[in-house]
C-alpha cells in the first residue's frame, strides 16, 4: 500500500484499485485503527483512505511514520452478518428502469427482481450526507452511469450504476440510473446518528 | 444576545467544521477562509472552537445588548462603530450601538467574531450550518431581526483589555502554495508542470463548494478514479482538465483525479479571490508550507 501526502495535513493510503468488499472493509477497519490512534479522522471509500491529521497538535514526521506503519496493518476484517438490516419500501418506477432492463437484456420486472432480491452491503457513505454506495449488484443488470448526468435528481430516487446502487437522501445532479424511489428519510439532522444506512449496515430494497 | 440589522446576502453562523461528519458524508463546513475565520476569534478573546459569523455580499450590520468586543476579518473587511473604522482590530461595542462590517469590490468572506462566542448548542459536534441540508445549530441564513445569544463575555478570556488588538492580514495576492498529488501519477507530467506554471481566473460559479478556474487545460490521463475521500484545498480535475479547489463545503469523497492540494494556510486566499482575478499555484513539499516540522 502507498502512502502519499495529501496536502499539509492528510495522507492517502492507496490500495488495489477495484470495487472489492473485502477491500472496501479493509479500508474501513483501516480507517477505524487511524481514528483509535487519535490523530484526527479518517474518511475510507472503496479501494482508499484518508488519513486528516492536527498539525498543530502532531508533528508531520510523526503522523507520517503513524501512517506508514498503518499502511502495514492487516486489520482483522468485521463479521458481516453482524451489520444492521435496513429495509428500504422502494416503489420501482423510475425513469430508467425500461432502459437499464433493456440493457441488461431482462424485462423491467426482472430487473426489479434482480435488484430486490439480494442484500447489499453500504460500503462507505460519501458524496453527500447520508448517502450510502451499497453492493454488489447481480452480476446481470448492465448500468454504466447515464453519458450525461440530470441537473436535478429528486431526493429518494434509488438509483444503480457500475455494479452499485445508492438513494440520493437530497436533491442534486445525478449521472446513476434511477430506476425507482422510496419515501424513507435517509439524513435526519436531529437525530442522531442522522444518518439512517451507515457504513457495514446491510441493505435490502423491498418492492412497495 | 446579537441582533442581526442588515444580514448582508448570505451569513450563517460557522465554527471550525465539522470533521467528523465525513464518514456519514456530511461536508466539514466551517468558514470557506479559515485563517481569516480564526483571526476573527482570536481578536474577540474567544477559543478556537467557539462560534461567530461568515459573510457572503457586505455590508452587515447587527446590534450587541450588551457591552462586548468585536473584530470583522476577511479581503478588504473592515468594521466601523462611532469610535472605530479598522479591519483585523478588535473594538468595543457599545450597548445598541450599530456596528457595520464592510468590504471592497474583492471581498468575498467577511468574519464577524463577538466576544462570547454564538453560544448555540452542538448539532452533529459542531455549531457550523451547512445549508444545503439545512444542519447546524441555526440552518439558515440570518434574516433581519434574527437575535443570536452569545457567550458569557468573560468564559472565552475576553476582558475588556483586548479592544485594539490587531492581528496583521495575510497576503492576499500572490502565489498560492500547493503540495503535488495525491493523484500526481493520474497526469502526464507536462500537465503538471503546466498546472504549476500557468495563471488561472477564478470563474464565478465558485461558491462554498469551490473556486472553479479557466486556465490551460491540465486533463487526467484517464478519466476518473475509484472515488476516493477528499480534504479542503484538494485541486480536482475533471474530465475537461479544468480544475476546482475545493472549499469548506467540498463533498466528501469524490471521484476526479486531484493534481496537487492547496496548504491549509493558504486556502482562504483561494477562497477569497474574486472572479475574474488571477490565481498562481507554487510548488511546495510537505514541510515546507510553514507549519510543522
Amino acid at each position: 500500500m502507498t502512502v502519499r501526502a495529501f496536502g499539509d495535513s492528510a495522507f492517502l493510503i492507496e490500495l488495489e484499485q477495484r470495487i472489492d468488499p473485502a477491500i472496501v472493509e479493509t479500508a474501513r477497519a483501516l480507517a477505524d485503527l487511524w481514528e483509535t490512534r487519535g490523530l484526527g479522522e479518517a474518511i475510507p471509500a472503496y479501494a482508499s483512505v484518508v488519513l486528516r491529521f492536527e498539525p498543530s497538535h502532531v508533528s508531520t514526521a510523526d503522523a507520517l511514520t503513524a501512517a506508514r506503519e498503518l499502511a502495514l496493518e492487516r486489520p482483522q476484517l468485521g463479521d458481516r452478518a453482524a451489520g444492521r438490516v435496513i429495509e428500504i419500501p422502494t416503489t420501482y418506477d423510475g425513469p430508467d428502469l425500461e432502459e437499464t432492463a433493456a440493457l441488461s437484456g431482462m424485462t423491467a420486472a426482472e430487473l426489479v427482481a434482480a435488484h430486490a432480491g439480494r442484500e447489499y452491503q453500504a460500503f462507505f457513505l460519501g458524496f453527500m450526507p447520508g448517502l450510502a454506495y451499497c453492493g454488489l449488484l447481480h452480476p446481470g443488470i448492465v448500468a454504466p452511469r447515464r453519458a450525461s448526468p440530470r441537473a436535478r435528481v429528486p431526493a429518494g430516487s434509488v438509483a444503480v450504476a457500475n455494479g452499485q446502487t445508492i438513494v440520493y437522501p437530497f436533491a442534486s445532479p445525478g449521472g446513476w440510473r434511477l430506476i425507482g424511489r422510496t419515501d424513507l428519510p435517509l439524513f435526519d439532522p436531529s437525530a442522531d446518528p442522522p444518518a439512517r444506512i451507515r457504513p457495514a449496515d446491510r441493505v435490502r430494497f423491498v418492492p412497495h | 444576545m446579537i441582533r442581526i440589522i442588515a444580514p448582508g446576502m448570505r451569513a450563517t453562523v460557522q465554527d471550525r467544521g465539522r470533521p467528523a461528519g465525513a464518514r456519514l458524508g456530511v461536508p466539514p463546513s466551517g468558514p470557506a477562509d479559515p485563517t481569516a475565520f480564526a483571526a476573527a476569534l482570536a481578536l474577540c478573546g474567544c477559543d478556537p472552537d467557539q462560534a461567530a459569523i461568515e459573510v457572503i455580499g457586505l455590508p452587515f450590520a447587527f446590534r450587541c445588548s450588551d457591552r462586548r468586543i468585536v473584530a470583522a476579518t476577511g479581503r478588504d473587511v473592515r468594521i466601523r462603530t462611532r469610535a472605530a473604522n479598522v479591519g483585523w482590530t478588535s473594538v468595543l461595542a457599545r450597548p445598541g450601538e450599530e456596528v457595520v462590517v464592510d468590504g471592497s469590490p474583492r471581498t468575498r468572506f467577511a468574519y464577524v467574531a463577538i466576544s462570547g462566542g454564538i453560544d448555540l448548542p452542538l448539532v452533529q459536534g459542531s455549531r457550523a450550518t451547512y445549508l444545503p441540508a439545512a444542519l447546524g445549530p441555526f440552518p439558515r441564513a440570518l434574516a433581519a431581526g434574527d437575535e443570536l445569544p452569545l457567550g458569557s463575555s468573560t468564559t472565552g478570556g475576553a476582558g475588556m483589555e483586548v479592544a485594539g488588538r490587531t492581528i496583521a492580514p495575510p497576503g492576499y495576492d500572490g502565489p498560492v502554495r500547493a503540495i503535488a498529488g495525491p493523484h500526481e501519477d493520474r497526469f502526464d507530467r507536462d500537465s503538471v508542470d503546466r498546472f504549476f506554471a500557468s495563471a488561472y481566473v477564478v470563474l464565478a460559479e465558485s461558491d462554498r463548494m469551490g473556486v472553479r478556474l479557466d486556465g490551460p487545460a491540465v486533463p487526467p490521463l484517464a478519466g476518473e478514479l475509484l472515488t476516493c475521500g477528499i480534504v479542503a484545498g484538494a485541486i480536482q480535475v475533471p474530465r475537461g482538465g479544468a480544475p476546482i479547489v475545493l472549499l469548506a463545503d467540498h463533498q466528501t469523497t469524490g471521484g476526479y483525479p486531484i493534481i496537487g492540494t492547496v496548504v491549509t494556510r493558504d486556502v482562504g486566499r483561494v477562497a477569497q479571490a474574486a472572479p475574474g482575478e488571477q490565481l498562481r499555484f507554487s510548488r511546495v513539499t510537505l514541510g515546507a508550507s510553514g507549519r510543522s516540522p
